[in-house]
């Protein structure tokens, strides 16, 4: 029954967070210089015919009025059609232009769900990579506080935390696809591809973990009830993964919710890099091209994801240990 | 002791060790390296439009497409030493009859990529479709009407709407031939391309435009089976993906990846001094650039030899308002170059001494596509300043500054703007008289009689030679003393391809002949 009512309360919450997002971006994107109808009915176009068409689209009505037509359609699950991309290909800037001839542009919804997938997937193994570097590391430094595994866990976070992605990315490229030869590296033709954007995104997320792990793991081992655990006879690797992990782990839990949205900024940058075909290529293009309906639809969904994430995070966080609030 | 928990972990270690041996690992590396006899893979600077109708764009990398789906009635190879060569192909030959009426011969046996058979009717729907005035891409002069004489002859006709037939002579290798039947049916025209090229549209897979040989192409099917032109937007992607095997050819790179290519074997660079001209163009219509002497002024403070140097490999010295490889250049004997007493001189003339009383002049730039123009825009504001022009410097992503490019009712945006101007023909009216007479003026906003009379004598020549003559006596020392825009420089197209990429030709505004190309 708490459970129930966590859920209703927290899903409540969640959409007006997704609510006062879209508001948000709604009114950024409007308000940014840069004319989309310029851009679809291309520069050339003389000022009557820019206006006729933005007039068509609503896009010379107050944003509030717009926002509302906005919202109308998406409860409805219609999230508009791109701007620029029609279903028969796709588009950014260069003096194109929408007239009778043109085909149907495509839905925005099409658009994520075609992309996701392929985020989703990058993010995952980031998560996935990201734990598998973490937990050793981490763990180690956390139940050898002030010897060398301690400081291990302390250069590797300093390391990580200060190289850059954009520059890691390349060097990886350089590295391991073009004079190693190991992975593929650019585009995306099979799962391989995923594995060094991944890799550059894990380390971007890892640094947190495993200072995470190490100050909470430490913490809980000078808790009094580890002290009687071994008095009890309890062996150390019992004691470690049945009792101080598990304590450990909770704000771990909350801090992989919050890096959701540090990997999620991170995908722009690595996707663009890695010419890799997910949701963050898909808003760098959308950006530079203004195509809103594409930018809002992606904002949303990412609002949605984050909200949804939150909401398991904090019900995981309650399982491991019922003394947590929800 | 072992206990019931070791020996499930156990089990699962073992599980998994002998599992590890049973995978494949292939799927985690070398798996998508270059194979042989596959599709060629170009990766572009820009993305196409979607809309595969080649009159409603302007868009260089959709040019590119084209070039290898349709056809044309000539090429033009605009080689530097041969700028005026035109290549017959799906037209045997062009004579004028009179000043408005030109013959053209068409090839006989050509087939569009859907089997209708390539006749003088597809000429006469593609230029009496492409010349209206709401053609969004607007290469053509002017109305132009297409008399057939029969299936394989017709008859370029401009009597009606008083200019020469003859400008279409080098526009040719500029035009598209499409399908009457496609034209007929815009909704089919705009989803796919259908040409007589080498090579066939296939589909548009996400950033990717596929294309597949034409094994009935009029001049033997091209070796290479495919061609898949990708859209990645980062000059750094582009040249790891060339680097690592994923690409075989790139376009658009800067002085440091260039520098970084040569130094590896397996790859070739080209350089071509290309169609492109790069202008710092002034809004004419309004002050204070409507002032000729200003604008002098202007062309006169900036040394266009560190912009070059600043530029690197992707800029040639140029001195006049078209390309070295247009009909008609010549290096102007009073293109106004660096001359800061000059300068002065037209600022006093003018009523402002030293700059003094000048309001703050914008001046928008770009970042992202074309290479170094925030530095050299940085540059030529530093200039303007020393000799007193007060420059706001406005650097703005491509759609940002795409959005303020074009002249508008009561002046375009800001003073300053610059723009290159990339057309795939020999002819220079694509440039000049888009973009100088005053019924076009597309970023200038000029309006000058004297501009546009030595424009429309040079369009109404009655031949080749005197239209030489004309641009280059008349029109180019004209436009270069009234300086609506300053010519930069000529961009000089840079790819990078494989070595394995063999018979392959780049026009100067980056299209690509790969008829005879073998990819081993």
């Amino acid at each position: 029954m708490l459970i129930l009512e966590f859920l209703v309360k927290r899903i409540a919450q969640g959409l007006l967070i997704v609510f006062i997002t879209s508001l948000i971006i709604f009114t950024l994107l409007r308000v940014v210089p840069g004319d989309p109808v310029r851009l679809i009915v291309g520069g050339m176009a003389p000022p009557d015919v820019v206006e006729k068409v933005a007039t068509k689209m609503g896009l010379r009505d107050p944003i509030i009025v717009q926002y509302g037509r906005y919202m109308r359609g998406l409860l409805q699950g219609d999230l508009g059609q791109s701007y620029l991309r029609p279903r028969s290909g796709m588009i950014a800037a260069g003096g194109q232009y929408v007239d009778p001839t043109k085909s149907d542009m495509a839905l925005v919804t099409d658009l994520i769900l075609e992309r996701l997938p392929f985020t989703l997937q990058l993010g995952g193994m980031a998560l996935l990579f990201a734990l598998l570097i973490s937990f050793p590391v981490g763990i180690a430094g956390g139940l050898h506080q002030h010897r060398w595994r301690n400081a291990l866990a302390f250069g590797m976070q300093s390391l990580f935390v200060s190289i850059p992605n954009f520059w890691l990315a390349i060097v990886l490229i350089l590295f391991l696809s073009i004079k190693l030869k190991l992975l593929p590296a650019l585009g995306y033709q099979g799962f391989s591809y995923v594995i060094l954007p991944a890799l550059v995104l894990a380390v971007e997320i890892a640094p947190f973990i495993i200072r995470t792990l190490t100050t909470s793991l430490g913490e809980v081992m000078q808790a009094p009830f580890i002290d009687e655990a071994r008095v009890r006879g309890l062996s150390r690797r019992r004691i470690v993964y049945s009792h101080a992990l598990r304590n450990a782990a909770v704000p771990l839990v909350n801090l992989l919710g919050i890096q959701l949205s540090t990997l999620i900024g991170g995908v722009l940058v690595i996707e663009y890099i890695f010419d890799y075909p997910g949701l963050g290529n898909l808003t760098v293009v959308s950006v530079v091209g203004r195509d809103f309906p594409v930018i809002q639809g992606i904002a949303i969904t990412t609002s949605a994801v984050f909200v949804f994430i939150n909401i398991i995070v904090d019900l995981v966080a309650y399982l491991i240990d019922p003394r947590v609030e929800i | 002791m072992i206990n019931r928990r070791d020996v499930m972990l156990g089990g699962l270690a073992g599980a998994a060790a002998f599992g590890f041996g049973r995978v494949n690992p292939d799927f985690l590396v070398n798996s998508a390296f270059a194979a042989e006899g596959k599709a060629l893979r170009f990766l572009g600077a820009e993305a196409l439009s979607g809309n595969w109708d080649p009159t409603t764009h302007t868009n260089l990398g959709q040019l590119i497409v084209e070039g290898f789906v349709f056809g044309y009635l000539t090429r033009a190879p605009m080689k530097p030493d041969k700028p005026d060569e035109l290549i017959f192909e799906l037209a045997e030959s062009m004579t004028p009859i009179d000043a408005s009426t030109m013959e053209v011969k068409l090839r006989k046996g050509v087939k569009f990529h859907d089997g209708t058979p390539f006749t003088a009717a597809d000429v006469k729907a593609t230029y009496e479709y492409g010349c209206q005035p709401d053609r969004p891409a607007q290469w053509y002069p002017g109305l132009v009407t297409i008399d057939v004489v029969d299936d394989f002859t017709c008859r370029i006709n401009t009597k009606a709407h008083a200019y020469p037939a003859a400008l279409y002579y080098y526009l040719s290798s500029f035009l598209p031939i499409m399908s009457a039947k496609d034209i007929a049916n815009k909704a089919q025209l705009s989803a796919r391309m259908n040409g007589t090229g080498p090579y066939k549209y296939v589909e548009q897979k996400g950033d990717t435009t596929v294309l597949t040989a034409n094994a009935d192409f009029f001049l033997g099917a091209p070796k290479i089976p495919g061609v898949e032109y990708h859209f990645v937007g980062d000059t750094t992607t582009r040249t790891l993906s060339l680097l690592n095997g994923s690409a075989d050819i790139i376009e658009r790179l800067e002085q440091e990846q260039v520098e970084t290519i040569s130094k590896d074997a397996r790859f070739n660079i080209h350089k071509a001094v290309s169609v492109e001209n790069k202008y710092l163009f002034f809004r004419c219509s309004k002050k204070p650039f409507d002032d000729p002497r200003i604008r002098l002024a202007a062309c006169h403070s900036i040394d266009r030899k560190q912009v070059l140097e600043v530029l690197g490999v992707s800029g040639t010295y140029s001195k006049a308002h078209i390309s070295p490889v247009k009909f008609g250049y010549t290096e102007v004997a009073d293109y106004p170059e660096f001359d800061p007493a000059k300068a002065q001189k037209l600022l006093a003339e003018a009523g402002f001494p030293k700059g003094q009383g000048l309001p703050e002049l914008t001046y928008y730039t770009s970042v992202g596509f074309y290479p170094k123009t925030k530095e050299y825009a940085e540059l030529i504001t530093g200039m303007l300043q020393e000799q007193g022009f007060k420059v706001n410097l406005q650097t703005l992503e491509v759609a940002a500054w795409g959005n303020l490019l074009y002249d508008k009712p009561g002046g375009g945006e800001g003073n300053m703007i610059d723009c290159g101007w990339c057309t795939g023909s020999p002819e220079p009216d694509l440039v000049l008289r888009t973009h100088f007479h005053s019924s076009s003026k597309r970023i200038t906003g000029i309006v000058d009689k004297d501009i546009d009379a030595v424009l429309d004598k040079e369009r109404n020549a009655t031949s080749i030679e005197e239209r030489k003559k004309i641009l280059q006596t008349e029109t180019l020392p004209t436009i270069a003393k009234k300086a609506p825009a300053l010519a930069l420089f000529t961009s000089v197209f840079i790819h990078a391809y494989s070595k394995k990429l063999d018979g392959l030709y780049i026009y100067p505004n980056g299209m690509q002949d790969m008829t005879k190309a073998t990819l081993a």
